[in-house]
């Protein structure tokens, strides 16, 4: 009989990753409802002192798998050494979060078991006979898919953001099954030569989660600064309007609209832009939309989700601080 | 070079969602394009061909009018197209889909093989890494930039705040970003789309891959639909009390952030 | 340098049979070329097309017509057209030739997603279906009746576009004050396909059209007010070919012909200094150039002053034939030589009579700036402010 509730826990240099905190959240109350252990699997080298992190976050055991091999994540080695333990311990679900890795290493696992995947997922509910269902946004968002299975173990990948993040209870006992794994050379032809993380890169405007963009109402090219600022501290890609363009502010291929790039990002924040109808055309179906405009009347706010009626320039400063203080808790 | 470029035909980014009378995706009547991400794998698809000489497949699963698609890519410059179509394939799961496709591949002599890092419909991004593992190749998923040297590959690809280079031996599966080596999908030329029309397109079966009916591992239990977007909401307040509500309202409203 | 290329009489078959039936006739006299707009203004577009050689490389069945910057350059303004030796139908052939790569599934990148949204919407702009009628809210627009005699067919944009809303309820109230016996069935219609036609999809062009076509027939549509040159050129011009045959009319000629029967009236003196843009589907393509001039003409007060191209010799705004969706960089955008016209003249506002008209001359005199010294108006919203009686 399979048992538990599994959650990757995903380290990158001995730090976890805010989605496993999320997933251990939201895990535990699962845990609760179906009467079913929660279980933290940590691959890596080194990282033992993660073990009472994910204790405190609301584990009932860890498996914890150390090698130099996993030291940090490759597809190959991850899988050879997930697909072992999983094997052996047979759980229920086995949960990742949707990050680059979990996306990449998700599938390769579920293909290696002969198992479901149900991946980006922004829901779980317990279900009798499925055990978890899960909800699915399909068609950008246009429509949600509701999918289980009875074949055991059924992977998913969790979209981040889904969950809130529980206190952590630093009281919580712990059982630790230290686990060994062979990693197959067969799963090492891909190798890592070289990672660059470039904090300062914003991403780039067609594939941003997030964008701020800028329109006639940035009145020059030097206020596009402090979109960059509100832009670098949520992780954002700048745009703008074809105004913005036209008036030689930002270069062409940063139009966002009919004519420039379309987008769908999941936050998209206008900033003294009019809504134009081109403008529209290609950012309409952002999942959240944000205005900031001084004209009450500016079209833009019957397309936004939420809209602040005043002057940028005083506005964006503030939104910037806001987030600040956000991101840092 | 032998490449086979994976071309999943999907719902237009334009189109309407409506369930037929079981409550299902409502395909009829509905505009069907090119995966975008597709178009971008085939577009470095010819490009190595044109580079290192050899041919391209397009191959796809999917119903009769994804020959429309594969006709795309042979008007783009694919040098054959295989379509594996069979009513058995209807409820198909990513595991499904993987089987069938690795089936019609593994006939296929290739050395690359690219996909698209996502299909813009059903969005799972599993099919071509599964593929990958079916096929005991390495896989290299959102690649952003790459370049091919004798039996090796390097690869660029996208991390959560970053990228990674990766060195692989051919043969291997890349999904493509947008974007990828800086390239835009070709137009094809009315010459192309007329040559398009006399190059091979086959259909294979099930039956015909040797294939039996295949059980899905998961099974979709319902659709819906999102809630209609609420009629947006003016923050009010002074410009720093709504900075802050504004940030509240993303965070634990909109969770976005 | 051309390189050399192999004419091909299977291309040339191909080109054919996608409609270009009088690309034969063309003499390669190269008058088209010269009067083509496209020489007004200097860039990539103005470099790279020449409708001579785009007909000449069609007849002789030569790759190279099918780059973007050619095959969808033409703004189908008719300058050309009318003037040709050879009745060449320049337009026809533009419309074949852009089928043979739209036909196949080819729409330039930028396109596509008007064309997805004529499909799943029914309008070019990304509207929800179910919003079409949304603007008519509280305007107590009567529904057409077999007892109407005229639909009131409104065009997309002006169902959707903030902006352009402005010129419906404007004909509206003028219809209304005029007392026509007007309906609109606007929530079930569908874009008239005007443009999408003229960019090649026929396809899509036959979807729409056949859509309006049994709509109007259903209702006992027999007569049909556009508020657009372009749904009145697609009404006349092309729906016959599918059996759609009614009595259409333009809003300025109902409107000129009820001012010069006494019906309607303008009694507010509006001292202005107004010229006037002809669009090129009202003006060369539908010959209506009177009615427009009357009406603002009518208007107590109104200074009129003619541009230096007008009537059969306008210049076009850039916004047919599909180029309302093109980008084009500043100051190789037609619309800024008409708006430059127009400040010659020191006209303080430019009238024009079309919603597409509006968008590229609105987004010209933004761009240059000249917004203080001059109003871009629709003619119904000028005629309204002279409705009013303070
Ligand atoms: C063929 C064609 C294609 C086009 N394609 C595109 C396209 O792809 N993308 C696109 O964006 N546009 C496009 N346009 C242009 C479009 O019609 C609009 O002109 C343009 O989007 C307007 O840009 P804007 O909103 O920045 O400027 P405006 O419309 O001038 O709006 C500026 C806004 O800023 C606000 N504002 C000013 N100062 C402040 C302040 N201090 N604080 C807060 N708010 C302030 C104002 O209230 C106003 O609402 C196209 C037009 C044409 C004709
Ligand atoms: C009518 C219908 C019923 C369905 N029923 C179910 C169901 O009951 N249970 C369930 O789990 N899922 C179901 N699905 C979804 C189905 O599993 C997926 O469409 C399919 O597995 C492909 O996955 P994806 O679209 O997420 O592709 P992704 O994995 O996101 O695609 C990535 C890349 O893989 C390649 N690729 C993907 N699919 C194909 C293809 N068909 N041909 C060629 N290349 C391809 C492309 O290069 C693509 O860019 C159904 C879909 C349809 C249309
Ligand atoms: S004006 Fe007529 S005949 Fe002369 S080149 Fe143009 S199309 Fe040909
Ligand atoms: S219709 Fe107008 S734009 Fe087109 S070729 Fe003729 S003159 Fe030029």
């Amino acid at each position: 009989m399979p048992k538990g509730i599994w959650i990757f826990v995903e380290q990158r240099d001995g730090q976890i990753r805010k989605s496993s905190f999320e997933l251990l959240s939201e895990g535990r109350k699962l845990a609760d409802q179906t009467g079913e252990p929660l279980v933290g699997v940590i691959l890596g080298e080194g990282v033992e002192s993660l073990v009472k992190v994910v204790a405190a976050q609301g584990a009932d055991k860890v498996i914890l798998v150390e090698d130099e091999k996993l030291k940090n994540y490759s597809t190959g080695a991850y899988t050879s050494a997930l697909n072992q333990v999983i094997r052996k311990g047979e759980p229920q679900a086995f949960l990742m979060g949707n990050s680059a890795a979990g996306r990449d290493l998700a599938p390769r696992l579920a293909q290696r078991l002969g198992v479901g995947l149900a991946s980006d997922c922004t829901g779980i509910e317990h279900d009798p006979e499925k055990f978890l269902v899960f909800k699915r946004p399909i068609y950008a968002g246009k429509a949600f898919a509701y999918t289980g299975t009875t074949v055991r173990p059924v992977v998913a990948t969790i979209r981040p953001n889904t969950f809130a993040i529980s206190s952590p209870d630093e009281s919580r006992q712990v059982e630790v099954e230290r686990e060994t794994v062979t990693v197959d050379p067969a799963d090492l032809k891909a190798i890592v030569k070289e990672m660059a993380l470039a904090t300062s890169k914003r991403p780039e405007l067609v594939e941003a989660d997030i964008i701020v963009s800028g329109g006639r109402g940035m009145k020059g090219p030097e206020n596009f600064a402090i979109l960059e600022q509100l832009a670098d501290v949520i992780g954002a890609a700048v745009g703008a309007s074809r105004a913005a363009v036209d008036s030689g502010w930002r270069e062409q291929k940063f139009q966002v609209g009919q004519t420039g790039k379309t987008v769908s990002p999941t936050l998209y924040i206008a900033c003294g832009i009019s809504g134009a109808i081109q403008h529209l055309a290609g950012m309409g179906s952002s999942k959240f939309i944000v205005a900031i405009n001084k004209d009450p009347e500016a079209n833009i706010f019957n397309v936004a989700s939420y809209g602040i009626v005043g002057d940028l320039f005083e506005v964006v400063p503030l939104l910037t601080e806001e987030f600040k203080k956000l991101v840092s808790a | 070079m032998n490449i086979v470029v994976c071309v999943k035909q999907t719902f237009d980014t334009e189109a309407k969602i409506v369930f037929d009378s079981q409550g299902r995706i409502d395909p009829n009547g509905v505009n069907l394009i090119v995966n975008p991400y597709d178009e971008f794998a085939l577009e470095e698809g010819i490009r190595l061909k044109e580079k290192f000489g050899g041919t391209v497949t397009a191959v796809s699963m999917g119903g009769a009018r994804a020959q429309e698609a594969l006709r795309t890519a042979l008007a783009m410059g694919a040098d054959k197209a295989l379509l594996v179509s069979d009513p058995a394939l209807n409820d198909a799961d990513e595991w499904v889909s993987t089987q069938a496709l690795a089936q019609a591949i593994s006939k296929i002599p290739y050395d690359i093989i690219l996909a698209g890092r996502v299909a813009i419909d059903d969005g799972s991004s599993q099919v071509c890494v599964r593929l990958a593992e079916e096929l005991h190749l390495p896989s290299v998923s959102t690649v952003v930039k790459f370049s091919v040297e004798g039996n090796k590959a390097t690869a660029v690809r996208e991390i959560d705040g970053g990228t990674e280079t990766l060195e692989i031996e051919l043969p291997v599966v890349l999904t493509a970003q947008k974007g990828i080596n800086g390239n835009e999908p070709r137009y094809p030329s009315v010459a192309g789309i007329m040559k398009a029309k006399k190059k091979e397109l086959k259909t294979m079966t099930l039956a015909d891959l040797g294939l039996a009916a295949l059980e899905p591992k998961m099974k979709i239990s319902k659709y819906d639909l999102p809630t209609p977007r609420q009629a947006g909401k003016k923050v009010p307040g002074e410009p720093a009390a709504a900075a802050q509500e504004l940030v509240k309202l993303l965070h634990e409203e909109a969770k976005v952030l | 340098m051309d390189e050399i290329k192999n004419v091909s009489l299977e291309m040339k078959d191909y080109i054919a049979s996608s409609g270009a039936e009088t690309l034969s006739w063309c003499m390669q006299c190269g008058l088209c070329t010269n009067l083509c707009p496209w020489r007004l203004v200097p860039g990539e577009v103005s470099e790279n097309f020449n409708i001579r050689k785009m007909q000449r490389l069609g007849q002789l069945g030569l790759e190279g017509f099918e780059e973007e910057n050619i095959l969808f350059a033409c703004v189908t303004c008719g300058m050309c057209q009318i003037n040709c030796p050879r009745k060449v139908e320049i337009i026809d052939n533009v419309r074949s030739m852009r089928n043979t790569t739209v036909g196949a599934g080819f729409l330039p990148p930028h396109l596509r997603p008007i064309a997805g949204s004529l499909h799943a919407n029914g309008n070019p702009w990304s509207g929800e279906r179910e919003k079409r009628a949304a603007w008519q809210n509280g305007l107590d627009i009567p529904a057409f009746t077999e007892d109407t005699e005229y639909l009131l067919f409104v065009c997309c944009t002006s169902c959707y576009d903030t902006r352009s809303k402005k010129i419906a309820t404007s004909i509206v109230r003028l219809l209304k004050a005029a007392g026509v016996n007007f309906g609109v069935l606007t929530a079930e219609e569908n874009c008239c396909g005007e443009s999408i036609r003229k960019l090649g999809d026929e396809e899509l062009f036959q979807k729409l059209a056949q859509g309006n076509i049994d709509l109007f027939k259903r209702k006992g549509v027999k007569k049909i007010i556009t508020t657009s040159p372009h749904c009145l050129y697609a009404f006349k011009k092309d729906y016959p070919e599918l059996g759609g045959e009614f009595e259409v009319m333009h809003y300025s000629e109902v409107l000129a012909q009820l001012v010069k029967e006494g019906k309607l009236s303008f009694p507010q003196e509006l001292a202005r200094k107004v010229t006037f843009h002809d669009p090129c589907y009202l003006g060369r393509h539908n010959q209506v150039f009177d009615p427009p001039r009357e009406l603002i003409q009518s208007i107590p007060g109104v200074e009129f002053v003619e541009l230096d191209r007008s009537r059969n010799k306008s210049l076009c705004c850039a916004g047919g034939g599909g180029r309302i969706w093109a980008e084009v960089p500043m100051g190789e955008r037609f619309g800024e030589l008409r708006i430059t016209g127009a400040v010659e003249k020191q006209a303080d506002t430019l009238v024009t009579a079309c919603p597409y008209c509006i968008i590229m001359l609105d987004d010209a005199c933004a761009g240059l700036e000249k917004g203080d010294v001059l109003q871009v108006m629709e003619m119904s919203e000028l005629l309204c402010t002279a409705l009013d009686t303070k």
